[in-house]
């Protein structure tokens, strides 16, 4: 694996979690205690029989009058870690309706507390899943949402056009920003072909990736660099993949305090028209990319216009608008009328030389060549 | 499949007698003839109480009796026979999604569903092959609403159709203080997956919803709640799904389960169109018919569409040989109608 150290890069850890919440206002601190309170009342005089589905509603009721969002979904996701099941509709019929043990119930007890603090709950189990792949979760490395889990679709699609396919059988893939390496891993799992360069500013972030690219591909070669003229062996790229921070400067502050209290802002924060680091990524893509590759990026609704003006006033970089869209049709459906969310990816292709200049650590992850095709 | 000389003396032995006695002197009397003859009498006779049918074969066999020819051996070479006359459907051969839900009868039927359920899963287990469950909405205080699950494994849909439709339960409720007997119903669908070329849908035509659809999302927000809802908006069929933490991986189990549930709706505008009112009814049609009591009391199963009666209810619920069987008969019974089906089509007066 390729680790990129260098004196220019800015590693960004904010809160751990059990320093507790920074910032928390006494009015806060205030509503955990009768919390507390309840919680200690109600385990030592219910010494015996808890079942699942009454343990499930309690925490529950706790969460909601503590103001925790989610309160029904963490309250399931956490019962039914310690059971074993991934969600509360996987667990086992007959566990429902029976009595938990007193250890399980200190484990479900352990991390509720957690959730109490807003720690979000991917954080609290330690793990989330992404697509096909279950992946540890860390604070503060930023946590895959749903939406990016689409971003891939139209291009891991498209590697079966012929287009693609002729141009390159062992595409080189560079990931910006690779946060847990959700993306990074899970190109990996559907091209076993291909080769990821996983990409990103924090440390945490890139050890993250590399312990979850240990857990799901054992058998890969994985290289440490130095520095970015490392990139340069690995020659211009066929993809670039980014999910970077878009949210817009202004918006931040109105966050919710899972977000804010525990995830990397860097991770988050896209400057004050949240353009920031999508500039430098097409400014990147103008050196990096291949002729005929593409750039897929995830970005906020209001983007796509403004990426599309700001390439027109930027014609040195040769690259052009090519598509946005808003759900994607490998699944035979689309959004009618949605006004909602998010995460229109756009995708742009040309490319030239490269180089290189700001610093940041590289994980790189290949295949090893002598392995046979994986479905 | 069946060469032609043999497949029209087989639909000759179902037929009238006067066929029969034209095809047995146009053919001289070969042993393939007889042979066809006898079991197939003795397979009508002993699952059929059609009395005109009987009645025509047992004429038939009379002619042939005096031969004294002994066919037990060739039993089985004679049914396949019989069976390659009839059509298998297309979709036999896929996975079905299953799909129970409590009737009438409030906790005890919720209770009954839930062994009914289990019960399946033992006979998925029985047949090797694979259950997975999709949804399991169990009630507070015990027993199940509905559930439902995907079956993939050899000729699943084959075997299960039969299954679909109201299934009754007489007994005494576990909550009964009086000891009076109850009735209370559930609910079996058997809904075949299509493939991709047995099924298009629209993509215009779909509705999705997730928790997430209102107000700003993405990297905004850190919502753990995957469930996913889609909605077909021409037929109103709805499908949803949150077995999974992944969002992507719950639309596509949801996609699967809406896919199926058209499927049937489509299967079933076709097989309406069929004249002939058969017992062995499959589909919706059979889906609001009793088709199957069990009475604890009498220690009996019974399926009324071909009112056979097998006991040892305790034995039949661990969906092991006594299901099997049973479903083996309705089988046999679904071949027959398959079968009257086709000579009926050939029973032409002009036929030479």
């Amino acid at each position: 694996m390729r680790v990129l150290a260098s004196p220019l890069c800015r590693v960004l850890l904010r809160l751990l979690p059990h320093c507790g919440p920074v910032g928390v206002s006494p009015a806060k601190g205030s509503i955990l205690k009768p919390c507390k309170q309840m919680l200690r009342q109600n385990f030592s005089d219910k010494a015996e029989q808890v079942t699942t589905t009454e343990l499930v509603s309690y925490w529950r009721d706790v969460f909601e009058a503590n103001g925790i969002p989610e309160a029904q979904e963490s309250s399931e996701y956490i019962v039914s870690h310690v059971l074993g099941a991934k969600t509360f509709q996987t667990l086992k019929p007959s566990s429902l309706f029976t009595p938990l043990t007193k250890e399980q119930q200190q484990q479900i007890q352990q991390l509720c507390a957690k959730r109490l603090q807003r720690m979000p709950v991917q954080y609290v189990l330690g793990e989330w899943d992404f697509q096909d792949l279950t992946l540890k979760m860390k604070p503060p490395v930023f946590i895959p949402r749903p939406e990016t889990e689409f971003l891939l679709l139209p291009w891991v699609s498209e590697q079966r056009d012929q287009r693609l396919r002729d141009a390159s059988l062992y595409p080189v893939i560079l990931e910006v920003g690779c946060g847990s390496g959700a993306v990074a891993l899970s190109l990996l799992s559907k091209l076993p072909h291909s080769q990821v360069i996983a990409l990103d500013k924090a440390e945490a972030a890139v050890n993250l990736t590399r312990e979850n690219a240990e857990s799901v591909h054992p058998e890969m070669n994985q290289e440490f660099g130095g520095s970015w003229e490392q990139l340069v062996p690995w020659g211009p790229v066929d993809i670039i993949i980014s999910n970077p921070p878009y949210v817009f400067h202004e918006d931040m502050t109105h966050l919710e305090a899972e977000i804010l209290r525990y995830e990397d802002l860097d991770a988050l924060d896209g400057g004050d028209d949240g353009m920031r680091v999508i500039k430098e990524i097409l400014m990147l893509a103008s050196y990096l990319l291949k002729d005929e590759g593409s750039v897929f990026l995830e970005v906020d609704p209001r983007h796509p216009e403004m990426v599309k003006n700001w390439l027109q006033s930027h014609p040195d970089l040769l690259l052009s608008f090519s598509a946005t869209h808003k759900d994607f049709c490998a699944w035979g459906a689309v959004y009618p009328h949605h006004t909602g969310p998010p995460d229109p990816p756009s995708a742009s292709g040309v490319p030239d030389v490269f180089l290189i200049d700001s610093a940041a650590y590289v994980v790189s992850l290949t295949e090893p060549p002598a392995h046979p095709a994986r479905a | 499949f069946l060469p032609p000389g043999v497949r029209h003396l087989a639909i000759c032995l179902l037929s009238s007698r006067e066929h029969l006695y034209r095809c047995l002197d146009s053919q001289p009397y070969t042993l393939e003839g007889t042979l066809l003859l006898f079991p197939l009498y003795h397979r009508c006779t002993a699952q059929l109480w059609q009395d005109s049918l009987k009645m025509k074969l047992q004429l038939n066999f009379m002619v042939c009796r005096k031969e004294n020819f002994r066919f037990k051996g060739c039993t089985i070479l004679v049914l396949q026979i019989a069976l390659l006359l009839i059509p298998s459907e297309d979709v036999d051969h896929n996975d079905i999604i299953m799909e129970v839900t409590a009737g009438v009868g409030g906790q005890e039927a919720m209770l009954f569903t839930e062994e009914m359920f289990d019960m399946y899963q033992q006979y998925a287990a029985y047949k090797n092959w694979r259950f997975d469950v999709l949804e399991y909405a169990p009630c507070d205080i015990g027993g199940l609403r509905h559930a439902s699950a995907v079956v993939v494994g050899l000729k699943a849909y084959r075997h299960m159709k039969f299954e679909g439709g109201v299934h009754r339960v007489q007994r005494v409720p576990k909550t009964e203080k009086q000891g009076r007997i109850h009735t209370s119903t559930m609910t079996v669908a058997i809904l075949p997956q299509p493939t991709e070329i047995n099924l298009k849908i629209n993509p215009k035509d779909l509705w999705i919803e997730t928790k997430r659809a209102s107000g700003a999302g993405g990297q905004h927000v850190n919502k753990t709640e995957s469930a996913v809802r889609i909605v077909h908006i021409p037929t109103g069929v709805v499908s949803e799904c949150q077995q999974d933490r992944s969002q992507i991986r719950n639309r596509a189990t949801a996609m699967q389960v809406l896919r199926a549930k058209l499927y049937s709706i489509m299967l079933e505008e076709e097989t309406s169109k069929r004249c002939i009112a058969r017992k062995v009814q499959i589909g919706t049609k059979g889906r609001s018919e009793k088709i199957r009591t069990y009475n604890f009391p009498q220690n009996r199963v019974t399926d009324h569409r071909i009112s056979r009666s097998v006991h040892h209810i305790e034995r039949f619920l661990l969906g092991e040989e006594l299901l099997d069987e049973m479903i083996q008969s309705l089988k046999e019974y679904a071949d027959y109608e398959s079968l009257m089906e086709i000579i009926s089509e050939n029973d032409q007066p002009n036929v030479t």
